[in-house]
């Protein structure tokens, strides 16, 4: 996936600029920076989640494939590039089965069989089918914050999506169940690109391949993670990965 | 981004760290130069004085790698923190050993009184040599302590000139033992001083390279001479044609 001068507002006002990157296929890229600096705006560009917020725009292009998602509809874009947020939103009234069918229902599939294969599956890859493979039926809320969030990752990855993104996906969730996500992350990265936005560094020293760093609305570095964690190039990325920003 | 109260704590840990370097490299460097005190003047006392300062070294040792772990376990710092902490864990070790040679050349003085008496021109040898090896050691220090990577970036050649002083040393030594001039106990001992100064200028090598990563990221490649000789042969030739 390519982001090529990719510019979003919120209104009037600009959010991030002019930014280009490159996601590696089958890797994990991570995005960091302070608060307010766009990582999330970014991510929300890259399956056209932003542009569902009022007033907000976008500019450039985001090609996967080759081909740019602001050519093609939404909903399919959605699809190919699923979403993981930060706190855990299973569904509330569908059971865990229902949860992860979702996806694969909207997209009108209804033979039972095909439905029964992907939950299968999905929880697999989300290393959950051994925690509810008795309890499908449950709801989802049922769940604890860390199962939660990984269902909510079998959910999107039952539409079988190219690209998944995660923002900020373990900042809810307590080290145990934060582990288990970061492993997760590593075994996804075998049949998915995966772009996770965090604010925690050390989750992106040990998840991420390549790291980009951004500050107010820019990109400011991008390199492999060991290079930028242990020699940065922008006197401004080692401010802010050694806490000497202000 | 570590917190206010966090960076304050690591950054108070950094500063305990630079301290305690600082007092290792001048206890290190201090033991040599007794080291070559007593001997060049066969003092006893000044010799017995170096194994003290060994013990202090080693202690110290201990407390720095004991303050990198500490650094390293509750902080996880990253970029030019986590370069100065490695770098530092892997100094130490080449100021221990800086400081044990010290001890091994006390060591050697105290079996150079009781045998043999130190000639004048040795004496002189012994100090070129112990000049140019503490020199160095005094260079990567202080490339150290200013976090100035320019001053060592050519300490490998200047190791270049402490071999061949050892070299040249080495052979004299060996021609008087075989022609009789000197006796094959003392000879064997100028040998092992001979040796140590080199060995004490390799370590002072590692810390120039080491600050160099530390201050800058980069890795210096450590290319012996000879091998520096074939590849400025080689750009010479291919210049000239």
């Amino acid at each position: 996936m390519h982001v090529d001068k990719i510019s979003a507002w919120y209104g009037p006002k600009l959010a991030i600029q002019d930014i280009s990157l490159d996601f590696e296929e089958h890797s994990v890229s991570g995005i960091i920076g302070p608060s307010g600096c766009g990582k999330s705006t970014l991510i929300r560009c890259l399956n056209r989640m932003h542009e569902t917020i009022p007033k907000a725009k976008v500019e450039g292009q985001v090609l996967l494939d080759g081909q740019d998602i602001y050519d093609q509809p939404a909903v399919s874009v959605r699809r190919r590039i699923g979403m993981v947020f930060q706190k855990p939103n299973p569904f509330p009234t569908m059971s865990i089965y229902d949860n992860v069918a979702a996806g694969l229902r909207l997209n009108g599939v209804r033979e039972r069989k095909k439905l029964d294969v992907a939950v299968l599956e999905s929880l697999k890859q989300a290393a959950l089918w051994d925690e509810v493979k008795d309890s499908l039926d449950k709801s989802g809320s049922s769940l604890s914050g860390g199962q939660q969030q990984r269902l909510c990752i079998a959910r999107a990855l039952a539409v079988r999506p190219e690209v998944l993104l995660m923002d900020e996906p373990c900042s809810a969730l307590d080290p145990i169940a934060t582990a288990k996500i970061e492993d997760l992350i590593f075994d996804l990265k075998k049949d998915y690109t995966l772009v996770i936005v965090t604010h925690n560094m050390q989750q992106a020293a040990r998840v991420a391949e390549t790291t980009a760093f951004m500050y107010l609305g820019k990109l400011i570095e991008v390199g492999r993670t060991r290079e930028l964690f242990e020699r940065p190039r922008e006197a401004l990325t080692e401010s802010y990965i050694t806490g000497r920003f202000g | 981004m570590p917190q206010a109260a966090e960076r304050k704590a690591l950054a108070t840990g950094l500063q305990k760290l630079n301290e305690n370097m600082l007092t290792l490299a001048e206890l290190s460097e201090l033991a040599v130069r007794k080291a070559v005190d007593g001997l060049t003047r066969l003092d006893l006392e000044t010799a017995n004085e170096v194994f003290t300062l060994d013990q202090e070294v080693y202690g110290l040792q201990l407390e720095i790698e004991r303050t990198c772990i500490d650094l390293l376990a509750l902080h996880a710092p990253v970029a030019r923190d986590l370069r100065t902490i490695t770098t530092s864990l892997k100094i130490t070790t080449d100021l221990d050993r800086i400081g044990r040679y010290g001890k091994d050349l006390a060591q050697l003085t105290l079996q150079f009184r009781d045998k043999q008496i130190v000639e004048r021109g040795d004496v002189a040898r012994i100090r070129e040599m112990a000049d140019r090896t503490i020199s160095m050691v005094d260079t990567a220090i202080d490339a150290f302590v200013r976090r100035n990577a320019e001053t060592v970036r050519n300490i490998i050649e200047v190791d270049d000139a402490v071999d061949q002083l050892h070299d040249e040393n080495f052979r004299d030594i060996v021609r008087r033992m075989s022609e009789g001039q000197l006796n094959i106990e003392t000879g064997a001992r100028y040998l092992l001083v001979n040796r140590y100064f080199e060995r004490i200028a390799d370590h002072a090598v590692n810390i120039g390279l080491r600050v160099v990563y530390m201050v800058t990221g980069d890795w210096l490649p450590r290319i012996r001479a000879a091998d520096r000789a074939k590849r400025h042969d080689g750009t010479e030739n291919k210049s000239s044609t």
